[in-house]
């Protein structure tokens, strides 16, 4: 077997886990490209969705976005799956016609955005898939599970940066049929398999009195293959800890009491979610996917100082009940008083950064 | 009242004789009974020569319906002593069972999920089932630490026999799963606890 080359502008020594002592981080440029979540001093829940065109030349440039975090988060996947069988990839068994398009997705997606690094050779129903950043060279029949190793999802999933969720339609409202959740954020994928919209927003708190999920729901219903949407959600995650899911929690909610006003910077991550829904075409699922960025407070005033302060003003005037929900409540004070010393007041543009008039991230 | 807040948990139907249905079958446990003998009831003598019932006597509450039940003239009567050899019961009834199969759930959530898992496992679709809850609401919890199940749950805080840790019970129902979610109760402060209350109350 040949030797993988070592892809440059990866960081491949890094980790995720307490075990490898969480060594993460980002560069200035990574930083710099963030979807970041907040166009207004003040956060609003809502859904806030947008076509899912190419914008700025950022994370919102490609249909998947990869950064310098690649490798290793495919490793860090890799690592739960073989930890944890059977809790993070879920698929129920009517689900293969939209793996095989999933799976299309998202390496037509690659190979068109990232041709340097990903190449997809189709001659008919004979696929070949080259991926030169983790040393893949594989060629298999569309449609045919048996050339493949493992589930088409699985197989595609592995390979790219984010949480996958598919929904398929069922008596007009939207099922979760399979995922792959390595990153998941304080849900259990084993539980909520098989579940409707209303059903897995359930605990979301305000959402239905506001009317948003019906919308949401219409709005979903009525998409069309070709035409994406996206949008943007956050949380906060003390330590840059991909996987914090319910069935974990024991492992990582204790950090949650380690937070105090001076640590907050190294130790709280906001955990920004890039979701580009996808209806995929001969299934007719949704693909709801989840590509999660960390960047600890600290690296945003270093490098991205606006949005530092942008992100302490929404947390300053954030409802108890959301910070309840998104699991902060504990650390939300002590977040708010470390980013304080980072903020002047001074006016900030509104608007998410990816449009021209948006804010940008300022400079140190 | 019962259902109030929690999104996730199943709505329930009131039973009552499914007119395309060319073949019956009722499982009920201990309070779902009283439904399950309004249906017998209700039913004409040919859908009710065309029904097989199944009857779990274990019960939360104590209620055992089985002396009435044996008066209707069903096509078959399976009587049970748990509720889990009630379900392994439907598992084979509906195993033989055919295209026009109708079905009929009554009882706890615990054993009405439980069903249900055995009826989707068969493909039967929500339309050719009916659920109606009665008795207590007592919950069946699933550990997402351990795995655990536990039956017939009351309190918000528990301690999981799988496990060991105290557990939350948290207001979502998975269907697949049949049960609520429990998660580690004092995760982020050993010995904090929140506040215990009687569940559904």
């Amino acid at each position: 077997m040949p030797a993988i080359p070592t892809p440059t502008g990866f960081t491949l020594d890094e980790t995720y886990t307490p075990e490898g002592e969480y060594r993460f981080k980002n560069s200035r440029e990574a930083v710099r490209r963030l979807p970041f979540p907040f166009p207004d001093d003040e956060y609003m829940y809502s859904m806030n969705l947008e076509p899912h065109v190419p914008a700025g030349d950022g994370a919102l440039s490609a249909a998947f976005d990869i950064d310098e975090h690649y490798v290793s988060e495919c490793a860090h996947r890799a690592q739960m799956l073989r930890d944890m069988p059977g809790v993070h990839y879920l698929a129920l068994p009517h689900m293969l016609e939209a793996q095989w398009d999933l799976l299309e997705l998202i390496f037509e997606s690659y190979n068109r955005d990232f041709p340097e690094h990903f190449t997809l050779t189709k001659n008919g129903n004979e696929w070949r898939w080259q991926n030169r950043l983790l040393g893949i060279d594989d060629s298999f029949t569309f449609g045919d599970p048996a050339t493949l190793p493992m589930d088409p999802m699985e197989y595609a999933t592995r390979q790219a940066q984010g949480e996958f969720v598919v929904l398929e339609e069922r008596d007009n409202t939207l099922v979760i049929g399979a995922g792959m959740t390595t990153q998941r954020a304080d849900y259990s994928l084993q539980f909520n398999l098989g579940m409707n919209f209303s059903e897995f927003h359930g605990p979301v708190p305000k959402l239905d009195k506001l009317g948003i999920l019906d919308r949401a729901l219409k709005f979903l219903l009525r998409m069309k293959p070709g035409h994406p949407v996206r949008r943007v959600n956050w949380s906060l995650t003390v330590n840059p800890r991909l996987e914090t899911s319910v069935e974990t929690l024991p492992d990582w909610a204790p950090d949650r009491a380690k937070v105090t006003a001076e640590n907050a910077g190294e130790m709280v991550h906001l955990r920004i979610e890039l979701q580009p829904l996808h209806l995929l075409p001969r299934s007719n699922a949704i693909v709801f996917p989840v590509r999660t960025y960390l960047v600890s407070l600290a690296e945003l005033v270093e490098h991205a100082p606006d949005w530092a302060k942008r992100v302490h003003r929404a947390l300053a005037s954030l409802d108890h009940e959301l910070a309840d929900y998104k699991g902060f409540h504990r650390y939300h004070a002590a977040a708010v008083e470390w980013l304080s010393q980072h903020d002047d007041g001074a006016p900030l543009a509104t608007g998410y950064p990816w449009y021209p008039d948006g804010i940008q991230p300022g400079n140190s | 009242m019962l259902i109030t807040g929690i999104k996730s948990r199943p709505v329930y139907d009131e039973l009552t004789p499914m007119a395309s249905g060319l073949r019956h079958v009722a499982a009920a446990q201990g309070s779902g009974g009283e439904p399950l003998l309004r249906l017998l009831g209700e039913m004409d003598p040919v859908q009710l020569a065309a029904t097989t019932v199944l009857y779990s006597i274990e019960s939360f509450t104590g209620r055992n319906h089985l002396a009435h039940i044996k008066k209707h003239q069903v096509r078959e009567l399976f009587v049970f002593p748990t509720n889990a050899e009630a379900v392994r019961g439907l598992d084979a009834v509906l195993a033989t069972a055919q295209m026009g199969t109708r079905l009929y759930l009554s009882g706890s959530e615990g054993f009405i999920g439980t069903s249900m898992q055995v009826a989707t496992s068969y493909g039967m679709n929500r339309d050719e089932v009916l659920r109606e809850h009665a008795g207590s609401f007592v919950r069946r919890v699933w550990c997402a630490h351990c795995g655990h199940y536990s039956e017939n749950v009351t309190r918000r805080v528990f301690q999981c026999p799988g496990c060991e840790r105290n557990l939350v019970v948290r207001d979502h129902y998975s269907g697949r799963l049949a049960a609520f979610q429990g998660v580690k109760a004092d995760g982020e402060v050993p010995g904090e606890l929140p506040e215990d209350e009687e569940l559904d109350t």
